[in-house]
């Protein structure tokens, strides 16, 4: 601890404070009558407005991977491992805003909280949604490692903890800061994240305004920024015998690699657990699609901060010390401590600490929620009241921040944006299900719970088997297929829908029986003011009417059926059908002449 | 076979509000698919120059991208309202920017 810079450390110290103190207030925000329901903890009360959901999911989606990983590529590698991040945080939006609006209206009609609740219900499949919510759970491990990898890489370069060789000893400051999040989270659920998007943010943009306006003018200007970024990946690698990277794909083959991860990464991004929590959170369906249309803004950030990584190799000092560490995580912590006066080095490392506490508390929730709903509550205990429910996601999210933990340092750490990526992957492999689900019925379940199989199989497979010269496994994320290099997750997710294609056609003609489906049509399209009062428990069958679940009850509605009527929600596009009630399970569509 | 006839309901309520306004449709269809295409076909902006600034052109173009798409998202938001008017109007709190303050 002896060069640990003073000034530098109380700053990051009392902001850190700050962050805990909100962190712990923030379960009075808002405050429902019953704070012990998934809906108030897991999903914040489902009551955000557009401001606060902007922040909320801008802090889901730009995280410490942004903040640190995204740079480090760039100064490791350049533009095709590195810089495709600023093309899939582009895509992303118009993407997501084609399938979240149906994913938001259906989870509002069914109270679902979790993405596989809505695979249960759609598909009447306990394996599938299982499946979903299994591959949730696995790829949000690595993604909260990912925040850990980037707290550590903070606390190396301010020089905390470092002096021992003692693993225990040597992440304590990481061990408490997570501890910190852990409890936070337990007490107030989403609203912490939600309220310390705000400090987060704030000190984000400071930190990368001051950044791009100040940095490059002590580097020598952005000319020489790029002259030096193009020499650096053209330099031959005494390890590999290649060029360090790529700084502008020009060859077909590093063009493909670009766009295949971009398109990979993007449609990953949006069936992520915690992406989808922040959405649900949401309180009407507009502040979804408005909010596609205000995060790119928050994305130019994106763009200027993978940039930094060229800054630093511009920086002399900079790039030796990262050199000296064989760690290109710690590129963008050196730059800033070598170029910043150490209070506003504080605040910075602040901003880089904090943005990954936040969506490290998203992604726990997200796994909780998972676990409780789909795992524990399918099938250990069906009549879990919304308060054992949501014990249980509390618990569990304490479990999953010590399994992230143990997955950061576990694995090696030289590029953390393969972590991500693995999940990436894995999260991929829910899309045919999920996505394909907001949209068709025509799928059999047990061909996309088979399709899913094969993309898990095939995907973590080829991740493992990419090499190196300085790594033998999980050395990167794309591979080779037919003679060109693509991005595994989306080779994954062709032979996931390719098997699923193939399987439906059988097993319909085998006529294997395809589940219900406790979805309405116009459900994809509604916008509900207020939740409905469909029993929490309401994933499946039986569920109907459990009026002891009931969160809050709106106009004494206790089946969901009547609600269509009585609040008139589903709007005038019903006008054209009406809705014949037979019974609580089935229901017949008729035609107005 | 006991089950609801499924594969007939799966898409009831879109395609009239689609086949009642078809260019407004796909003047939408067409701003989403480009707005991911153009960002996606590399070789159209893969290049060192011409210049902005300092900026090799590969660098500017995507960053000046990214304002881009939320303009052209913007303008799908608007057109989807023209092609589905928001359903509930009786909650005015909806189009308000105040949550903040509940």
């Amino acid at each position: 601890m002896s060069n640990v810079n003073a000034v530098t450390f109380t700053i990051v110290l009392v902001l850190f404070l700050i962050v805990t103190l909100v962190g712990f207030a923030a379960a009075r925000w808002r405050r429902a009558e019953d704070m012990m329901h998934l809906n108030e903890w897991g999903l914040g009360g489902r009551g955000f407005g557009t401001f606060v959901a902007w922040f909320l999911i801008g802090g889901d989606l730009y995280t410490a991977y942004t903040f640190i990983a995204v740079p480090a590529a760039v100064f490791g590698a350049g533009a095709v491992t590195g810089f495709f991040a600023v093309s899939y945080t582009i895509i992303v939006f118009p993407i997501a805003l084609i399938f979240l609006p149906r994913l938001w209206s259906i989870a509002r009609a069914h109270n679902y909280i979790t993405p596989a609740d809505f695979v249960r219900g759609r598909y009447g499949s306990r394996g599938l949604s299982l499946a979903i919510a299994f591959t949730g759970i696995l790829a949000l491990l690595p993604y909260i490692a990912l925040q850990l990898v980037g707290i550590q890489a903070v606390l190396t370069v301010m020089g905390v903890g470092t002096s021992s060789t003692n693993t225990f000893v040597k992440d304590l400051p990481l061990f408490i800061a997570f501890l910190v999040l852990a409890i936070f989270t337990y007490v107030s659920g989403l609203r912490a994240p939600a309220l310390i998007a705000f400090i987060k943010d704030t000190l984000v943009y400071v930190m990368i305004i001051v950044a791009v306006l100040y940095i490059p003018t002590r580097v020598g200007g952005w000319g020489h920024i790029f002259a030096v970024g193009a020499a650096h990946m053209k330099a031959i690698n005494p390890a590999t015998h290649k060029p360090n990277g790529v700084f502008i794909p020009t060859t077909s083959n590093s063009q493909l690699a670009f766009s295949t991860l971009a398109l990979g990464s993007a449609l990953a991004l949006m069936v992520y657990p915690h992406a989808v929590t922040g959405v649900l959170s949401t309180r009407r369906r507009d502040i979804i699609k408005r909010n596609m249309a205000l995060l790119p803004i928050y994305s130019v950030m994106l763009g200027f901060i993978a940039l930094l990584g060229y800054v630093a190799l511009a920086d002399k000092t900079t790039a030796a010390e990262v050199k000296k560490a064989g760690n290109a995580q710690l590129a963008v912590p050196y730059l800033f401590q070598n170029m910043f006066p150490s209070w506003f080095t504080g605040i910075a490392f602040s901003a880089i600490v904090i943005g990954a506490l936040v969506p490290a508390a998203i992604m726990a929730i997200a796994a909780a929620n998972l676990f409780t709903r789909n795992i524990f509550k399918e099938f250990f205990k069906p009549d879990a009241s919304p308060k054992l429910q949501t014990r249980v996601s509390q618990w569990v999210s304490l479990v999953v921040k010590v399994g992230a933990l143990a997955f950061a340092l576990a694995l090696p750490k030289t590029f953390a944006i393969n972590l991500q990526l693995l999940g990436g992957v894995w999260i991929l492999q829910t899309f045919p299900s999920l996505v394909g689900g907001l949209f068709t019925r025509w799928f059999h379940r047990y061909a996309l719970l088979a399709g899913w199989l094969a993309g898990m199989l095939f995907g973590t497979i080829a991740a493992y088997k990419v090499a190196t010269p300085t790594a033998s496994h999980w050395a990167g994320s794309t591979d080779i297929e037919f003679g060109h290099t693509v991005y595994i997750g989306l080779s994954a997710i062709i032979i996931n829908i390719a098997v699923s294609v193939i399987l439906t056609f059988i097993f319909k003609a085998a006529r294997i029986p395809e589940g219900t489906d406790e979805t309405l049509p116009q459900e994809y399209q509604a916008d509900p003011g207020e939740a409905p009062a469909a029993a929490p428990a309401g994933v499946g069958v039986g569920s109907v009417g459990s009026a002891g679940d009931l969160p809050r009850i709106s106009s004494g509605a206790v089946c969901r059926f009547p609600i269509y009527r009585q609040e008139g929600w589903l709007g005038k596009d019903q006008a054209a059908e009406d809705i014949h009630r037979l019974n609580a399970h089935e229901i017949v569509f008729a035609p107005r002449d | 076979m006991t089950q609801p006839p499924v594969a007939s309901r799966s898409s009831g309520g879109p395609r009239s509000a689609i086949a009642a306004h078809p260019i407004t449709s796909a003047v939408i269809a067409i701003l989403i698919i480009a707005s991911i295409f153009f960002s996606l076909y590399v070789p159209l902006y893969a290049s060192a120059t011409p210049k902005i600034g300092d900026f090799p052109f590969f660098y500017f173009y995507l960053i000046a991208y990214m304002p881009v798409v939320a303009i052209v998202l913007g303008i799908v938001l608007v057109l989807q309202k023209r092609v589905r008017p928001p359903e509930s109007a009786e909650i005015p709190s909806a189009a308000g920017t105040g949550e903040v303050t509940k």
